[in-house]
């Protein structure tokens, strides 16, 4: 086990600085530079450009700024925001909890909003329920997240006043944000269970429960749904990247502060250091998350422990 | 066989019974019905694309100033934009482009992505171990991110908007390429080919490659959704076309300003992205249950 | 990005006297009065009531500010924000006259090159600081440091030199070269007084701890989400153009950084947030019919939203060419559809507030499609098969360049204009870019761009419309002139107001008879409040001046 986890450890480091290079990479192959965004093209003059490309190092070739980067990056140093000067790492630390907060909303919202529905779909196949289950599942992967987001805003916030449009303090400013997000991985969610339940329930352990007298609702809660909790759970961590990137539309509509705005302001601005952080970070919280989801296999299913 | 079926006579008495074990009529009259009515949908967004100019009442560029925000109404099924454009002709011709960038990219993606995982799957060895690390590092980065930073990269424009959703999805593709490929290559009949000296390109090409391809079609067909959701997630961070024609997720994400005043600009086109996925999803899902040969036996 | 670096600029002339006011004339002393649209005007109400002491005004941003520190920062809404927390040395009233803030009076020497300010001496800045004539030095000599990465204060506070302490309260600043602009330009707000204590504790970190003189302290910033201010309690040196010279009325100020449209408006709506700026056209009928709200309204000064027509380029550089784009487009109807009456047409190269606006060029072009055919036809284009104008097998296409995010509608306004000249057979190619900077200012690559500058003399148009020297590239349109050139020198450094404005009057006069540019509309600064908000005014410029804000109970 613990052998099987430092392996995962190190495969994992690897790939995150193997992202880290490839965001390098295209980052640089951005045209424009950091420049155009720090001075008026318009009334600058070619030296005072030249100049500050040489002061912010983006003159340099890009072997010279992966290797100068990832000298820095080894020595804890995530480097300053070539806009204005302030330190990474201090930022995405300020930011990130706002954005593993609306993540974990949704994520537990999805998971409790899709394994009831899919359960409920599972168990009353082809029924008023399933059908109504379904739709909902669907709808919540059919709309684009900025529409669904707007239209919650506006009968929720606007219209009834319950909730507040915007900001990031407090669990109220959360409500609607998560709910909007958490459609997504609730839509993934109930048709992963739904589907799972089913096959499961043609298995042969499940057969051979019946056949000993087990009642069907003992057999769906206990074995069946226990079964089909190993996709979902999965599911939650392929979502650790769907939440991410809905973040980036989410926070925007919701002006919640986060880690989504930051990147996608960083990625217009070309603002690589800040780029680069977010992507390293996010990058480090999707390989540790998916490592849990293999850990947590093994208490759900005792087949993967045994294998272990 | 006597005990199990005592088992069944034990179960037809509790009123709770196993839905598996219902009549199977009913069963698929629902999903049949369900994936008929989709497969409808599909078909006139399709008819929509080919033939805008049989279905749409004006063309979709005409701005008729004097009547904008018009709510809808007998002449403007969908009412007016705030150009004074018929909403309803517009969502018509739109259906253009969502199609474009929903199937293009997941053609793409799924290429790319396809090949690179059966080619990793069969191969395996070192081969395996690399690509699977690139699709690793893909997948760290969310899709939107690296889709931001292409289309960023590349300016907005069809071709690229494609390339952007094509590029996040296809790690997605890989993984599920290379695991099928990898069961499939394990199975009885394979090694049975091998037995008989069929070519190692022969096996992959004629054997593995044919039944490996169902999950890839039906990824395929719910990546169509995705692909169109991507898009006008693209436009509403501000890094979609501008074109005469706009897509849906366009037409949506400029007419959001106006929900509060004229609802009818956005929401139409939210509806016809909505109705789109989930038509496609519907097929998607009973092109699963046909394709998956266990449920068959079930 | 450069769409929003532009409005703040700078460059421009000093000038004052012969006062062109429309949408902003003064109220009660305060420049640019709003025009408020409610039942009961905040204007006359702030005249009427005392003001209520305390309290918090949360407004909503439409961006969110780049950097706090004044030299370093090129964005409107950065502005907005540390307007509040520091003065200038003079303050430009509705009447475009220099009027005193941080100094008491100056002089100008003969041949223009030197300026003495006498200043005051009760001024502290908001960590203890005394103000003095060092404190001015440090500003100043800090834009030209090249390690500040000054950016747009460095264009504003041009041709300065050096400056001298005469005694704690006197300096004397020297220019390389004379020029008009150089004091109106000293109102600008990349050029307010820094405190040096401030800025040598925080270094590149000033922007995120701003100190200075004004109304209101800096008390903390959570990225895209709220930058808080609070009352300076010291504050005794407002300058007249302020309804309130004393310490603000306001214990906190909140902004709050909300982009999307539909939020931002509905945090007002919600009450969630007092006011939010930048109120889109389609919101501003409803908010001004509900009694529990305001809109408020003003012009913002400088170049108004223009298209400038690259003449590098062909067909463009020819008259004719240019002529029937003038003709072709119909600018009325774009404003009127898009804008739904609220915001102006703009007619010349100036707004309407900018002294020597030429008030004679407003409708002087009028929309006309067959004069617009009869000069392509001059110019030898034919229209072909598909409606769309030929010449030796070439089409002819208008390369239309404009930015994202669709600010103010302009990609809409793109929108609109290629619909109207394909009717006189020119295909536009409508290209949206992230990257203006790249794609107009180092490539050259657009037939028609738009763009607008926030400003506060028309000097501005030098920058715009004088043969560029090689390398400056803020001629966009490659206009190129020996008399308008003439004509630009000779106005930024006229003594006499009226031959200056004369000067001016020229200058557009061309613009318009060479057809160099499409002016489009005059952009109104808007901001919707809760009908409890009293006493919100605004400066020359547009920005809102918050000392005399109050909450009614």
């Amino acid at each position: 086990m613990v052998r099987t986890i430092i392996g995962r450890v190190l495969s994992s480091l690897l790939v995150i600085a193997g992202s880290s290079v490839l965001v390098f990479v295209i980052m640089y192959l951005l045209p424009g530079d950091p420049v155009d965004s720090l001075i008026d093209p318009a009334s600058a003059t070619p030296e005072q450009i030249a100049t500050l490309r040489h002061q912010l190092g983006v003159d340099q070739p890009l072997y010279a700024q992966l290797a100068d980067y990832f000298g820095k990056l080894l020595r804890g140093d995530f480097g300053k925001s070539l806009l204005n000067s302030e330190p990474v790492l201090p930022k995405i630390i300020e930011h990130f909890p706002a954005t593993l907060a609306l993540a974990a909303a949704s994520a537990l919202l999805s998971v409790i909003v899709g394994v009831l529905l899919g359960v409920l779909s599972a168990i009353h196949r082809n029924r008023p329920i399933d059908v109504i289950a379904r739709i909902v599942g669907l709808l919540g992967i059919s709309m684009p997240t900025f529409w669904s987001g707007i239209l919650l805003l506006l009968v929720f916030s606007i219209h009834l006043g319950w909730l507040p449009a915007m900001g990031s303090d407090g669990w109220k400013t959360l409500v609607l944000p998560a709910a909007t997000l958490g459609l997504i991985g609730g839509g993934f969610i109930v048709r992963m269970v739904r589907n799972s339940m089913l096959e499961v329930v043609n298995e042969h352990f499940i057969v051979t429960l019946r056949s000993k007298g087990l009642s069907e609702r003992a057999i769906m809660y206990r074995h069946a749904l226990r079964n089909a909790l190993i996709p979902s759970v999965t599911m939650i961590g392929m979502l650790v990247g769907e939440m991410l990137a809905g973040a980036v539309v989410i926070e925007t509509v919701f002006s919640r502060q986060g880690i989504g705005r930051i990147v996608a302001d960083a990625i217009m601005a070309k603002d690589l250091p800040v780029v680069q952080g977010v992507i390293v970070f996010s990058a480090i919280v999707y390989v540790l998350v998916n490592l849990l989801v293999d850990i947590s296999y093994s208490y759900i299913d005792p087949r993967v422990r045994r294998a272990a | 066989m006597r005990e199990s079926a005592t088992a069944k006579a034990l179960l037809q008495k509790r009123k709770w019974e196993l839905p598996a074990l219902r009549s199977s009529g009913r069963r698929f009259d629902l999903s049949r019905l369900f994936a008929a009515g989709a497969v409808a949908v599909i078909a006139f967004i399709v008819l929509c694309a080919i033939v805008p100019q049989w279905i749409a009442p004006y063309p979709p560029t005409e701005m008729m100033t004097d009547s904008i925000m018009q709510a809808p109404s007998a002449a403007h099924p969908f009412g007016t934009d705030y150009f004074g454009r018929d909403v309803f002709s517009l969502v018509v011709y739109g259906s253009r482009d969502s199609l474009f960038i929903g199937l293009m990219s997941v053609v793409v993606g799924g290429l790319v992505g396809g090949t690179l995982g059966a080619l990793s799957g069969y191969i395996g060895g070192r081969l395996d171990s690399v690509a699977m690390r690139l699709v690793d590092t893909l997948m760290t980065i969310p899709g939107i991110l690296l889709a931001l930073a292409i289309a960023a990269a590349m300016g907005p424009s069809l071709t690229n908007i494609v390339l952007a959703v094509a590029a996040a999805a296809i790690p997605g593709y890989a993984r599920v390429m290379r695991g099928q490929t990898m069961s499939i290559n394990g199975r009885p009949y394979i090694t049975a080919a091998r037995s008989i000296g069929v070519t190692r390109f022969g096996i992959f090409w004629r054997h593995v490659l044919p039944n490996s391809l169902s999950p890839l079609l039906v990824m395929s067909t719910l990546g169509i959704g995705s692909s169109i959701l991507a898009g006008s997630g693209l436009s509403f961070l501000g890094l979609g076309l501008l074109k005469e024609i706009p897509d849906w997720g366009t037409l949506l994400s400029q007419g959001r300003g106006y929900l509060t005043v004229a609802w009818w600009i956005c929401t139409f086109p939210g509806l016809a992205i909505t109705l789109l996925v989930l038509a496609v999803n519907i097929v998607g899902d009973w092109l699963r249950d046909y394709l998956d040969p266990k449920k068959k036996e079930a | 990005m450069f769409l929003a670096i532009a409005l703040v600029l700078s460059a421009c002339a000093g000038g004052n006297g012969g006062n062109k006011s429309s949408g902003a004339s003064g109220g009660n002393g305060a420049a640019g009065e709003a025009q408020s649209s409610s039942a009961a005007p905040s204007a006359e109400q702030a005249a009427a009531e005392t003001p209520v002491q305390g309290g918090e005004l949360t407004y909503a941003l439409a961006t969110s500010p780049d950097t706090l520190d004044p030299a370093r920062s090129g964005l409107a809404v950065a502005s907005r924000v540390y307007r509040s927390i520091f003065d200038n040395l003079v303050v430009k009233d509705a009447n475009n006259e220099i009027k005193p803030w941080l100094a008491t009076e100056w002089s100008v020497s003969d041949d223009g090159l030197t300026y003495t300010f006498k200043l005051r001496q009760d001024v502290k800045f908001q960590d203890g600081t005394p103000f003095n004539a060092e404190a001015v030095k440090f500003t100043f000599d800090r834009i030209l440091d090249p390690n500040t990465k000054a950016s747009n204060s460095a264009s504003a506070l041009k041709p300065y030199a050096s400056s001298e302490v005469i005694d704690d309260y006197t300096i004397k600043l020297v220019l390389s070269t004379p020029s008009r602009a150089f004091l109106v330009n000293l109102t600008q707000t990349t050029l307010g007084i820094v405190s040096p204590t401030a800025v040598e504790k925080y270094g590149d970190q000033f922007g995120k701890n701003p100190v200075g003189t004004g109304p209101f302290k800096f008390v903390g910033w959570q990225e895209n989400a709220d930058i808080t201010l609070e009352r300076n309690p010291d504050y005794n040196w407002g300058p007249e153009t302020a309804s309130n010279q004393g310490a603000a009325y306001l214990d906190k100020l909140v902004f709050k950084i909300v982009p999307e449209e539909a939020t931002r408006i509905g945090s007002v709506q919600s009450k969630q947030v007092l006011a939010a700026e930048t109120v889109p056209p389609q919101n501003i009928a409803a908010l001004k019919a509900d009694s529990n709200f305001q809109v408020l309204q003003v012009e913002t000064g400088g170049l108004p939203y223009t298209l400038f027509i690259n003449q590098n380029k062909e067909p463009w550089n020819e008259l004719k060419a240019r002529q029937a784009l003038q003709y072709g487009v119909d600018i009325g109807s774009i404003v009127k559809t898009l804008y739904l009456g609220t915001y102006e047409q703009a007619w010349s190269a100036l707004t309407p507030s900018m002294f020597g606006y030429d008030a004679s060029l407003e409708n002087s072009v009028q929309p006309d499609a067959d004069k617009a055919n009869q000069l392509l036809d001059e110019l030898g284009w034919t229209v072909g098969s598909d409606g769309i104008r030929e010449k030796d097998g070439k089409k002819l296409t208008l390369h239309y360049v404009d930015g994202s995010p669709n600010r103010e509608k302009r990609n809409d306004i793109a929108v609109m204009i290629q619909q109207q000249l394909k009717k006189i057979g020119i295909q536009v190619d409508v290209e949206i870019t992230k990257d203006v900077a790249t794609k107009v200012f180092q490539n050259d690559d657009y037939d028609i761009y738009g763009n607008s500058q926030v400003n506060v003399d028309p000097n501005a148009l030098s920058q715009f419309y004088h043969t560029a020297a090689p390398g400056v590239l803020g001629n966009i349109a490659h206009v190129s002139d020996s008399q308008l050139d003439q004509w630009l020198e000779q106005a930024a450094v006229e003594k006499d107001d009226t031959k200056r404005a004369e000067l001016y009057k020229n200058v557009q006069q061309f613009i318009k008879d060479n057809a160099v540019i499409l002016p489009i509309y005059v952009f109104p600064y808007t901001v919707a409040a809760s009908n409890k908000v009293k006493g919100l005014a605004f400066d020359s410029v547009g920005y809102p001046q918050f000392g005399g804000v109050y909450i009614q109970k």
